[in-house]
């Protein structure tokens, strides 16, 4: 299992097309990926449990992967992250 | 995707604005120092009435909970002089109180009011008795300060039967749900259902506020199941009475075969029954997961299927061993 620290760093916060791409590249590893956020933990491949983090700018997560592939998953999500998911900082 | 190892919660206060806002209509609840000590918060679900606090005994008071003056502590402090009054007040006030609410419409002086004002303590006043108040009140508090969880899964009123059903991404959870809206049964929530534990025993689902009977299906994108099928199709929340998960087919695991045995899984300490459903293709589950509810209605009602055909079984191989057929010749059945 690993378990990777994120903000969340776009303007417009984690609204539909950002989750859109984050379930998109999860969903490609086979490993499971949980979002934790407060006291909640959703599934990180549900767009639906995505949008109801309802994160905004700032907010802080926590990602867990666990699988085969958690190691490739965790990077590219993380990398997702980082780049703000091309959007305006 | 197992239920094991979830995420418990617990909101560890409110306060007591939030509170008075929540209830101000439901209780009839006046503030009579206004928004003084609405920043404080209350901690604990149970309810004090104060009594023997403000007769000095002070030893394990319950400071820290809602302080609640029915006629009993009313009647006490009315008896006394005023300033053994004032003095009897101030004992409760050594301690960091949350508020204090007043039944039955009763009235402190204005003295009394000056010191909780001053110590920044919120004084409200409801028409409802004393054991009124304290159930509505209790009951609310209960709520907030549940234990709840979320649990990736889709959750359907299936012939009054809440049935939860998990297994992991992509197996077709939402797709056997929306089968079964399109049959009449209703949805309450879909991939983030939030679980509370309601008293010791029950358990009740409902949707976030953000997602309410919104769903995904895969290749198509968003739906709104309100929208669509209308009002029938919905509600908002149902005691969880049934976990189905489903399970891509294995050849190694093994099924149930006769149902005698009732497997359960415990979510937040509650005990619910538990079917793992096998899927293949060309198995329609919607129809497994009606027939799933109907047969635990069955159960609930004393008739355990299993155990009656059992029972005959029983009954046919001990009549067999004196000598009977298996099956007789029916008399009128020429065909």
């Amino acid at each position: 299992m690993i378990e990777r620290h994120v903000t969340v760093k776009n303007r417009a916060g984690l609204h539909t097309r950002p989750a859109a791409s984050l379930v998109k590249l999860a969903a490609k590893f086979k490993s499971d990926f949980m979002i934790i956020k407060d006291a909640f933990e959703i599934n990180g491949k549900s767009i639906i449990g995505v949008m109801t983090l309802a994160a905004e700018q700032g907010a802080a997560l926590l990602l867990r992967f666990n699988g085969e592939d958690e190691e490739a998953a965790a990077n590219a999500v993380q990398q997702l992250f980082d780049r703000a998911f091309d959007e305006p900082v | 995707m197992a239920l094991e190892n979830l995420r418990e919660t617990r909101k560890k206060s409110i306060t007591v604005g939030f509170m008075y806002e929540a209830n101000k209509e439901r209780l009839q609840l006046r503030t009579l120092n206004g928004d003084v000590g609405f920043e404080k918060e209350v901690r604990d679900k149970n309810i004090h009435r104060p009594g023997l606090a403000l007769a000095g005994y002070v030893e394990l008071f319950t400071y820290d909970r809602v302080q609640v003056f029915g006629n009993t502590e009313i009647r006490y402090l009315q008896h006394l002089g005023l300033k053994e009054r004032v003095k009897a007040f101030e004992t409760i006030f050594q301690f960091d109180l949350p508020c204090i609410i007043i039944t039955n419409e009763n009235a402190i002086d204005q003295e009394l009011l000056t010191i909780a004002t001053d110590r920044k303590v919120s004084v409200f006043q409801c028409p409802f008795e004393t054991t009124k108040l304290v159930f509505f009140l209790s009951d609310f508090l209960d709520d907030q300060f549940a234990l709840q969880t979320v649990v990736h899964g889709s959750f359907i009123d299936v012939y009054g039967v809440g049935v939860l059903l998990t297994g992991r991404s992509g197996i077709g959870k939402s797709e056997i749900a929306l089968d079964l809206i399109e049959r009449g049964h209703r949805l309450v929530a879909d991939d983030v259902v939030m679980i509370t534990r309601k008293g010791e025993g029950i358990l009740m689902g409902a949707g976030t506020d953000v997602v309410k009977h919104f769903m995904e299906i895969r290749g198509l994108g968003l739906i709104d199941v309100r929208s669509i099928f209308g009002i029938r199709s919905i509600r908002f929340q149902k005691r969880v009475e049934i976990v189905i998960e489903l399970q891509e087919w294995k050849h190694d695991v093994e099924y149930t075969r006769t149902g005698l045995d009732h497997e359960s899984i415990v979510i937040m300490g509650v005990e619910i029954p538990h079917v793992k459903l096998p899927i293949f293709p060309g198995k329609n589950v919607t129809v497994i997961t009606e027939v799933i509810a109907l047969d635990y209605l069955l159960r609930h009602y004393g008739y355990d299927a299993a155990k009656e055909f059992s029972k005959r079984l029983d009954a046919v191989i001990s009549e067999k061993a004196r000598g009977k057929r298996v099956i007789d010749y029916f008399e009128h059945d020429f065909e």
